[in-house]
Order: C-alpha cells, then structure tokens, then sequence
C-alpha cells in the first residue's frame, strides 16, 4: 500500500476527539501555514497584491477617460486574481518540488490534498485580498456604480476564476525548473493578460487580435465578469465556460501526469 | 483540547475572513435611484440583441395590431407575429405601447450638438436642407466608420445654391454663390465632390421682393446640372408662382410651402402632374405668427428634461418681423388642397430657426400635417418611409429585416391619435438605447435681485466689460472702449461684411464676469432670471445714431433678444421694459450688450450707471 493512504487513513480515523475538526485539522492548518508562509514572502506578496491595484489605479481612474473606470474594473479584476493562482501554483510547485519539500511532505503522515487545498485557499485569499483592493478603489476614485447583485456577481465571478488559473499553474509547476518559474510564468501572465484585453478594452483591439484572443482563458474570464456589467462581447457564458473548462481539464491532466513522473 | 481549539480558531478565521467580504461587498455604493448613469442613457439597458413583444408596430407601411421587433446589433433581424425568439434573448414588453421607424426631420439646418439634441426626441435621420461644410463632413466621417449610435444620422444638401447677397448668405457661412450660369455644372460638381447628398437650390425674393435671387435660366441649369450628376434637386421657394415654376423645370422637391395665395385646382393639378413632393415645414411657419403650440411642447413632462440650452433658445426665439394672424391661413389652406389632391407630403420643421427646436418640433409638424387633412399613419410614414424613399436614404425608414434598429417606443397609439408621438417611451438609434434626458442638466438660474450693473467709477471701472462685433459672423466692424470721465465710452466703425453688422460693448450678468468667448459653450458665464424685473435703465450720450441694446440668453448662440434706442448728441436717460425683450428666454439671460448696427460709418456713443430693477 502507498504510504501516503496509510498515513491519510490513520489521521482520518481520530481517536476520541470530535471527529469533524480532527478529520479537518490537517487541511486546515496546512492551509494556514501556506497562507502565512506566502503573506510573509514579499517576493510574492507584493506583486500580486500590490500591482494590480497600481496598475488600475492609474489606467482605470486616475489617467483613464471619464466611464472606463467600471470597464476596467472586470478586467483588472480578471488580472488581479490571476497572478496569487499563476504563481502560487506554477513557482510554489516548481521551488517546493526542487528544494525537495514537496518530497519531505508526501512522506509526512498529512493527507495528500491538503497540499493542493491549501494552495488553492491561499489563491483564495490573495484573490480576494486584491477583489476588495480593486472595488475600494473604483467605488471611492473611480465612481463606480453597481448594483448590489452585480458587486456580488462580479467577486463571485473572479474568486471562482481561480480555479481554471490554479489548474494552469500546477500544470507548468510540475514541469518548470524552480529558479526559472517566475520568468516563465511572468512570459506568459503579461502577454496573455495583455492580449486578452486586460489592460486595454478588447473592442479597440484589431479583428485578428480579437479571434486570437478566444484562445487565451483571460478573454473568457473577463468576458464572463463583464457579463455581469452588461459590458461584454456578447458570446454568451456557454461559451466562456466551456473553453475555460477544457482549460482546466487539460491542464489537470497534464498536472496529474506531471506528478506521476515525478513518482517513477 | 489544544487540538480542537486551533482547527476552530482557523475555522472562525475563515469565517471570518468571509463575513469580512461580504461585509465590504455590501458597503459599496449602487447607482442613486432616478440617476440615469454618467453617459446619460436612460433607464433601458443597452443589449446586443433583443425583442419588444407585444407592442402595436407601425412598420412604415402598415399597421400590425400586436406583432414583435426583434433587434440583433444595429440592425432588425426580423418583425412579425410568430417569431419563435431565442429562450434568452431579452424582451420589452410592449404592451399598450406602439413601436415605430425612428423619426425623419426633412428640413433642418444642423451645427453643434443638433443630432444629440434630435434624438433624443425620437427623430433618429435629418435631412439637412443647408449647413456648413463641416458638418457634412463629420456625417461623412461617421458614415464611413459605420453610423452613430448616439445621435441622429445626417444627410444634407451641404452648400446651398444662391447668389451673391442673396437668402443663404447672412448666416455667417462661407457660401460659394452661383453667379456665372456658365459655372453650374462645376458648381455642382463641386458639391458633389464635397459629399452633399443632394442639391438645394434657393429662389427668394425677400418678403418685401427686394432680395436677389437665381434667375429662371440659372435656377433650370443648375436643376438639370443636379439631375446629370445623378442628384436630386430640390428648391426653398416662398411663393406659388416660383413653385409653379421650379415645378415645370423637373424640381424634385420644395423644401417649403409658399404663403402669398392659395392655389387653383388647376393649379394643384399642375403640381401633381410634375410628380414633386413638398416638405411644408409648417412648424416655422406657424411660429412666426403663434409661437405658443409648439412652446407647449417643452412643457411636457417627457420632453422638458431633454432640452438642451441651444434648444431651448431656438424656441424663445422670434423672428424680427411682425406678422398678421392671419398669415399662417394661406400655407394651411393650401397644404389642404395638396393632402387632397394627393401630392405628396413630408415631414420637416425647418429647425432650428426661431420658435422650433431640433427634434422637438416634428412633434408639431406631424400634428399640423394631420390637421391639413393627412391619415394619421399618413403623416407617420411622411415622417419615415416616404422621407426616406423621397430622398433615397438607405436602410432607415421601415421596420423590416435587415434595417437599421432606428426604433421609437411609444405610450398609445399615433396610428390613431397623431400626438400619441409626444408619448415618446423609448428611442433606439442603431439598436442602442437612447436616454432621453439631458447627461447633465442644466444650470440653476438665480433670480436676478434688482442692482446697478455698472457705474464706471472706482478703481477698475471697466472690469467685465468685452468688446462684441459681427466679426464671429464674418462681418469686419471694429470697437474700442475705455473709461473716460466715469462713463464707458463706445467707438467704432460698422463695416459691410455681413448681412447685420454690430460692434458694442457687452457684460455679463454673473460678476466678476470671465472674458470668455461667446461661442466657448463649456465657458457660458451664469444665467440669471430676469422674469422678476420690470426695466433696463441707463444714461447715455450718443452721436445722433440709433442704438441696440442686446440681451444675450439661453446658449448665446442664437440672435440675441433686442431694443432700439434714439440718441441726440446729449445726456438722456432711457428706460427699457424687460419684458420688451421680444424673443429673449428671460429666465436665462447671461449677458447684455450696447451696439450700434447699419448705417455702416464711425459712431461714438457713452453709457453710464447702467441699472436692472
């Protein structure tokens, strides 16, 4: 038997104590320590919590014409939870599985998924650190104006855009070389960001432009939160969901085989 | 214990963490109730695609009592009685309501913000019977991008044909005037390489017959000069006999109806048999004689937060003539022999010439078009198709497959009741939602408390006070002023160079006055209420001449509101009535001017304690 299920089966079966918590206390805590452990990296922290919201603060209010500032708001909330997600997984994954930690955890009694848990809640965490960051900052200098329901949809939307991002992440941390990851994953997260109409609204963009954009996830993902502001292209959520789920199911697949060679 | 209390403190944090989001998410602001949003586009919501279902729609042809509008983008994708419609596509519900073509205005004469202005009173393609070059050009630019979707399409005649002189000329445009017959065809080659979409040709002798105009020979060139290019040609008349005429020549158009004598049968007959139209453009007409219908208009609960200051100061103002009542009888008796007769008829208001307003006033004009006897639906389609097909404007006018979504919504049902269009609901201009009030309302208007504008002592006297002349109309009048012995002393010289030449003095009322340029809309100075006061007071030494007093309102780009006074070489105290002002919009007056006007020559005149009360 795999010693990673024996270990999972003993901290499953409790002992006396109320079973509920005892079964949750190693996800939790491994979540906790990720969580403190990535807010204490500035390396990490300060990027993905602070430019976004640089960013937006100068195109989107301070330097942007009068009425984008609702616009850009979808979309830079779309880049925004993007990078915790990218580079929680691909450089986390990436640093952890060369520095040999990875290894060291798997052979801890911890359940195997409470290491992709915690990444996930701290991608969670970070995501809706920079929601509320963005939203301050439209609603107090932008004069953003939204209906309830749509300041709701809006954060529903993006915090559960994580998850296609993660899944995008984990895929290219099983693979990339640790000190290389935040070079290859920057390569990809601005470019893709960009073309996706992240950072300029995707109407100004060129016909061609446009159709390579409905390759990127990004687009998808800004085009669902711009539904909720009635400011999207008009493809219909079908659509955006379901490239966003063949993303992550590719992505997953090539995760879970990622992970396999590193077990052979 | 420590076991369990960890996994609850990190549960309550996670708690915790989320009752903070949403507690956050439920502190942000929503939109104000009643608050139309920054680009002001009314409560509707803007869709890709959508249907009104269940509303009565007037397709431009017929009526069909309960069909549906479905709009894809800019365009109509289909209307009928069975659509099946997508399961999520959005619907309005049109029930009680009448759905149609977006409004044609025939005969408008368009600058600044007239296509904002239109629309948003349902009236979605103007026919510009003569403007300045540049606004041709930008509906040109606009065509070639697409369209507009904010505001009204233009089509336009551009340039306008006429001499030297002669009615075209005293607007302040530059007029390249048709004085050589041998020149015609270039002329109107001209235009047509300058994007004009058709050819308007003026034959007006004046109201006294003391005007220059085309001669028959001239008028007939440049007719069949339009028709070689593949033009059409169409002509302001103002008498039956010119009608006649320019009829016989193989007009296509009049852009007016005349007012000097009913026609005979015969002579309707005539006019019938030549094939023309007629665009009778009542509503200025009228407002020459009997302003208050289409002044009511602005009153109306829908219609007054749309208006835009240019607006409401083309509809205060009046023409400098006086008329008998019984003026308005000849164009209404003859426009019912035309109806009877079958000629036939559009819709156009001539705005934004005195007492009508962009937009606005078609609602009139298809009222007075119903009274001289036109079908209800008649009048509609004068005011969509017919325009529309008369003038071989494409893809508007008709609610069918593949037309632009240039809709109106109504409350009722004008197939019936013709001022039913005053109920105007909804406008789409290219499938996008219209608001239908102004984006920022206007300004407050303080009553003025009565006060002494001006003494001309102390220690800068003439502070606020700018020079004004027929120099922003093309005219070349000059003026220098000063202070000198505690009264403001006026000198120039009146120039030919345009039609009414000024030059003066003026202030505005909102002190310390800004030296802005009349023509700078975002730099208006304060407007003031001046309803409240009885009289303008002043001294005043002149040369012998006569002067005007100008009272600037509203935009302060329209004629401004004025009195004449006499001079006689020594000091002498006029009073003027306030409500003297005839045209001026008293509620919002911004400024005031001294002037003097023809005869061209030297003046010199002095102004002191000038006094409002």
């Amino acid at each position: 038997m795999n010693p990673m299920t024996t270990a999972a089966t003993t901290a499953a079966g409790g002992g006396p104590h109320g079973v509920s918590t005892a079964r949750l206390r190693p996800y939790l805590l491994r979540a906790k320590y990720e969580c403190v452990q990535m807010l204490r990296q500035p390396s990490f922290a300060i990027p993905t919590l602070v430019f976004p919201t640089m960013f937006y603060l100068f195109f989107g209010v301070l330097f942007a014409r009068e009425g984008v500032s609702t616009y850009l708001l979808a979309t830079y909330g779309t880049f925004g939870i993007m990078g915790p997600a990218l580079f929680g997984f691909g450089v986390g994954v990436a640093l952890e599985r060369e520095s040999g930690s990875l290894r060291l955890e798997r052979v801890t009694p911890m359940p195997p998924m409470a290491y992709l848990g915690a990444k996930v809640s701290m991608s969670l965490l970070f995501g809706a650190l920079v929601i509320v960051e963005l939203f301050l900052i439209g609603a107090w200098l932008g004069d953003v104006r939204l209906e309830r329901a749509q300041w709701f949809g809006l954060a529903g939307v993006l915090v559960l855009s994580i998850l296609p991002f993660a899944a995008i992440g984990l895929a290219l941390g099983v693979r990339l070389k640790g000190q290389g990851a935040p070079a290859v994953i920057n390569l990809i997260y601005l470019p893709m960001s960009i073309l996706s109409g992240l950072w300029i609204p995707i109407m100004l963009f060129p016909d061609v432009m446009k159709t390579l954009a409905l390759a990127l996830p990004p687009y998808h993902v800004a085009q669902l939160a711009l539904g909720v502001l009635d400011m999207d292209e008009g493809q219909g959520a079908p659509f955006h969901l379901g490239v966003l789920a063949a993303y992550t199911a590719v992505c997953l697949a090539l995760a879970i085989r990622g992970f396999r060679n590193l077990e052979d | 214990m420590q076991r369990e209390s960890s996994s609850a403190r990190i549960l309550a944090t996670v708690f915790g963490i989320i009752l903070g989001f949403v507690g956050i998410l439920m502190t942000l602001p929503v939109p104000e109730p009643g608050a139309d949003g920054a680009d002001g586009a009314g409560t509707l919501e803007a869709y890709p695609a959508f249907a009104i279902v269940g509303a009565r729609v007037f397709d431009g042809i017929q009526v069909l009592p309960e069909a549906t509008v479905w709009v894809d983008g800019p365009r109509i994708h289909a209307v009928g009685t069975d659509l099946e419609l997508p399961d999520d596509l959005p619907r309005i519900d049109g029930a009680g309501h009448t759905v149609l073509p977006g409004l044609f205005d025939a005969h408008v004469h368009t600058w600044g913000e007239s296509r904002a202005d239109a629309v948003r009173f349902g009236v979605t393609t103007l026919l510009d019977q003569f403007t300045a070059q540049a606004a041709l050009d930008e509906a040109l630019e606009d065509r070639r991008a697409g369209g507009s979707t904010h505001r009204a399409d233009l089509f336009s005649a551009g340039i306008l044909a006429t001499v030297a002189g002669g009615h075209g000329t005293q607007y302040g445009i530059e007029v390249p005037t048709v004085d050589d017959p041998e020149g015609v065809e270039q002329w109107v080659k001209d235009r047509k390489a300058a994007g004009s979409d058709w050819i308007k040709i003026v034959i007006e002798h004046g109201y006294d017959r003391s005007e220059p105009t085309l001669d028959d020979a001239t008028a007939r060139r440049l007719i069949d000069a339009a028709h070689a290019e593949g033009l059409l040609a169409v002509v302001h008349i103002a008498t039956l006999d010119d009608a006649l005429k320019v009829a016989d020549f193989g007009a296509d158009g009049l852009v007016h109806i005349w007012y000097d004598r009913v026609p005979t049968d015969d002579e309707v007959a005539q006019l019938k048999d030549s094939g023309i139209f007629v665009i009778p453009a009542m509503a200025v007409l009228e407002g020459m004689v009997d302003p208050s219908p289409s002044m009511a208009l602005a009153e109306l609960d829908g219609f007054a937060a749309g208006l835009s200051e240019t607006q409401r100061s083309s509809l205060t103002n009046r023409f400098p003539v006086e008329l008998a009542p019984g003026f308005f009888d000849v164009p209404m008796e003859s426009l019912r022999k035309l109806v009877a007769a079958g000629i036939p008829v559009l819709a156009g208001t001539d705005a934004p010439n005195p007492a009508t307003a962009m937009g606005l006033s078609i609602h009139r004009e298809l009222e007075v078009l119903v009274q001289a006897g036109l079908e209800p639906v008649q009048a509609l389609a004068s005011a969509t198709r017919l325009a529309a097909e008369a003038f071989r404007v494409p893809e508007r006018g008709r609610l069918e497959a593949g037309a632009l979504a240039d809709l109106v919504m109504v409350e009722g049902d004008p197939t019936v009741e013709i001022t039913h269009t005053r109920r105007l609901v909804h406008v789409w201009k290219a499938g996008q939602p219209i608001g239908r009030r102004l984006a920022k309302p206007l300004e407050e208007a303080a009553p003025l408390e009565p006060k002494i504008l001006a003494d001309f002592e102390g220690e800068s006297p003439a502070e606020g006070w700018s020079a004004t002349t027929d120099e922003r109309m093309g005219g070349e009048s000059t003026v220098a002023f000063a202070v000198e012995g505690g009264a403001l002393v006026i000198r120039g010289e009146i120039l030919a160079g345009f039609n009414f030449p000024w030059s003066g003095a003026m202030t505005f009322l909102g002190s310390p006055a800004k030296a802005v340029s009349p023509e700078a809309e975002a730099d208006l100075p304060p407007a003031f209420d001046l309803s409240g006061l009885s009289e303008l007071r002043f001294r005043v030494r002149g040369d012998g001449r006569s002067y005007t007093v100008m009272l600037f309102h509203g935009s302060m780009q329209g004629v401004p509101a004025s009195q004449s006074f006499e001079t006689d070489g020594t000091w002498q105290t006029v009073s003027l009535p306030v409500q003297g002002f005839f045209g001026a919009d008293l509620g919002r007056v911004r400024a005031l001017a001294f002037t003097a006007g023809r005869p061209t020559g030297t003046f010199e005149v002095e102004i002191d304690d000038v006094e409002l009360r």
